[in-house]
């Protein structure tokens, strides 16, 4: 019970918010959900799985060419979003069957290499894709109560949509294959040994990543009623991956809060100054070096003070200092 | 039938010749020994017959199949599990997750997305049996990380029998044990069941003796001499062997 005061306070919080921003502001705040999504199917594999992919951006970009290419033919926004979720989740079954071999830098140079196809592919194919002029999305964004176009309406839809990422996400890293997929980051030799098959834990948690992605990319698509090869690219690739690392690998909860913190930034940012990846580049390094965990661990480690600070409160003779720097080691694992 | 056959294994690393010809059973029920100086190929044969090195020749099977050509995870659903002789755990997880881990191994929800892993009821019962048979109870919160190496060493072997094996490997199991912690487990191994059949490297000639139904010695990767723990206890050649390796003589002592 008391485990679902935060989730359900946050949802609460999501569910208002609108009502104290600009429609600026909530449009904004729908693309960083939009980003929470396609950050949490990459946070899946990095925090969960152990396989740093700088390629993700494909499965967004299958996603969201799926929803601008099919969308002239079927305007039906359930099977366009299936579809990109389906159509993403099944490259990334074909092509994990053969990059999961490779691990670290290796896995790091063809998911690299493959997006980069892909992104060569939408650029080059002018007459279908529209090559860098990218196409408009035809079909319209309508879940049967009407067209959604709006921003308080797109905010809705991605907030929802966010949310059940969420839920599902965390159900699954508790099941029995989520447990294992984790057992495979920490040890994979051991995991050999107790008879799991370790290709194919990795290979369901890229097949599942790349669905999520393909979610995100199909949302954005519907969002932005434009897609280019820039959703292919690689540098977005390296942006979400940034995400993740400043907001916290190995956490649920830490990638979106990445994600909104570079979305946010880069807004207001790059609206003063044109140095933004520069600035970008030094908070990036700055977590690398001194915030390992991201911000998710600060967060953690703040509400652990204060949490212990409540208990001496509340029972000063239970002093024990001990216990608490343990607490605090155990910390990164659980979340 | 025997349980495990080995024939003919010849393993190489890069034209190096660590496993020669060699040839062992364990029969069920049986707890066979392999004892040998440091670089016999002990731990090599394990890895040979595990599946998690390839074999250049020869032949493993169990209950007659042959398993040989498959995946090392594979080997655990016909019954084989090891432990490792260096500490091979899951080091931030806790003591409880490591054996969660290690007993849905082998279940028909361990592909399972959704449900969470915590609410099978099987799973957590006989977790909390095993965790009381070994002695880790009172740990099961903790990382594995933060116990003594002795406890990690319980570990190890408890997650080995978590899958439920026939045919238990296991690689110097008190190795780097307190003396005490040597007994303790010396006396857990001598209470498994008669229904897992043991094949174990062991360098203390104690816990050798107090286990072994049968002995193999390993020599420069060959089968040097098998037979009933009195035959190889007097064997003036298997002293010669071990004192030119030194291992005898920190048993002795
Ligand atoms: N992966 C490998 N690559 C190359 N050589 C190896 C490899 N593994 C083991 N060896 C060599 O094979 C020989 C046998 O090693 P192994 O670990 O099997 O011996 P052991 O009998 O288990 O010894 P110990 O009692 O020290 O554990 C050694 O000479 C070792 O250097
Ligand atoms: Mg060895």
């Amino acid at each position: 019970m008391k485990k679902m005061i935060f989730p359900a306070a946050i949802a609460v919080l999501l569910l208002i918010l609108p009502v104290m921003l600009t429609s600026y502001g909530i449009k904004l705040t729908a693309e960083v959900f939009i980003m929470s999504i396609f950050v949490l199917s990459l946070g899946l594999i990095t925090g969960y799985a152990g396989l740093v992919s700088l390629g993700h951006a494909a499965f967004f970009g299958i996603g969201a060419y799926t929803i601008a290419l099919l969308g002239k033919f079927v305007p039906n926004t359930f099977v366009l979003l299936a579809s990109a979720i389906i159509f993403a989740a099944l490259i990334a079954l074909l092509t994990g069957f053969l990059f999961i071999r490779s691990s670290g830098a290796y896995f790091l140079m063809i998911t690299l290499a493959f997006s980069q196809m892909l992104y060569a592919v939408a650029y080059k194919l002018k007459g279908v894709t529209g090559g860098s002029d990218g196409m408009s999305v035809a079909a319209s964004l309508d879940f049967g109560f009407g067209p959604i176009s709006g921003s308080m309406g797109l905010y809705y839809v991605m907030a929802v949509s966010v949310m059940i990422c969420y839920v599902l996400l965390r159900m699954f890293i508790n099941s029995p294959a989520g447990k294992a997929i984790i057992g495979v980051k920490e040890n994979e030799s051991r995991m050999r040994a107790l008879g799991y098959s370790v290709r194919s834990y990795k290979l369901l948690a890229y097949t599942i990543s790349g669905g999520i992605a393909g979610y995100a990319g199909g949302l954005y698509a519907f969002y932005n009623y434009f897609v280019s090869p820039d959703t292919l690219n690689w540098n977005f690739s390296g942006q979400v991956l940034v995400m993740i690392i400043i907001g916290g690998v190995g956490t649920l909860f830490g990638p979106p809060i990445g994600a909104a913190v570079f979305v946010i930034l880069q807004n207001y940012i790059s609206s003063y100054t044109e140095r933004w990846p520069m600035i970008m580049g030094v908070i990036f390094v700055a977590f690398v070096l001194y915030g390992r965990g991201g911000i998710a661990n600060l967060l953690l480690l703040a509400w652990r003070k204060i949490s212990r600070r409540q208990k001496e409160i509340n029972s000063p003779a239970l002093n024990s200092s001990e216990k608490i720097s343990k607490d605090e080691t155990k910390g990164v694992t659980e979340a | 039938m025997s349980l495990l056959k080995v024939e003919g294994l010849s393993k190489s690393f890069k034209g190096l010749q660590v496993l020669k010809n060699v040839s062992l059973e364990v029969e069920p029920e049986e707890r066979h020994i392999i004892i040998g100086p440091n670089g016999a190929g002990k731990t090599t044969l394990f890895n040979c017959i595990t599946g998690v090195l390839p074999i250049n020749e020869g032949t493993v099977s169990i209950q007659g199949k042959m398993i040989a050509d498959l995946p090392s995870h594979t080997r655990v659903s016909e019954g084989m599990s090891r432990t490792f002789q260096k500490n091979n755990l899951f080091g931030k997880l806790t003591v409880e997750e490591n054996v969660h881990l290690a007993v849905t191994a082998r279940k028909s929800y361990r592909f399972k997305l959704f449900k969470s892993l915590l609410s099978y009821k099987d799973m957590q019962q006989e977790s909390q049996d095993l965790l009381k048979e070994w002695d880790l109870w009172e740990r099961r919160n903790q990382t594995v990380d933060e116990l003594s190496y002795g406890e990690q060493r319980l570990v190890e072997i408890m997650l080995a029998i978590a899958t439920k094996p026939t045919i238990l490997l296991l690689d110097e199991p008190t190795s780097g044990m307190s003396p005490a912690e040597t007994i303790q487990t010396t006396k857990l191994i001598q209470k498994l069941p008669r229904t897992i059949s043991l094949l174990v490297i062991e360098h203390d000639m104690e816990v050798v003796f107090s286990i072994a139904d049968r002995i193999t010695v390993l020599h420069h990767g060959e089968v040097f001499l098998s037979g009933k723990p009195e035959e190889i206890r007097n064997d003036q050649r298997v002293k010669d062997i071990y004192f030119g390796g030194g291992a005898l003589q920190r048993a002795e002592a």
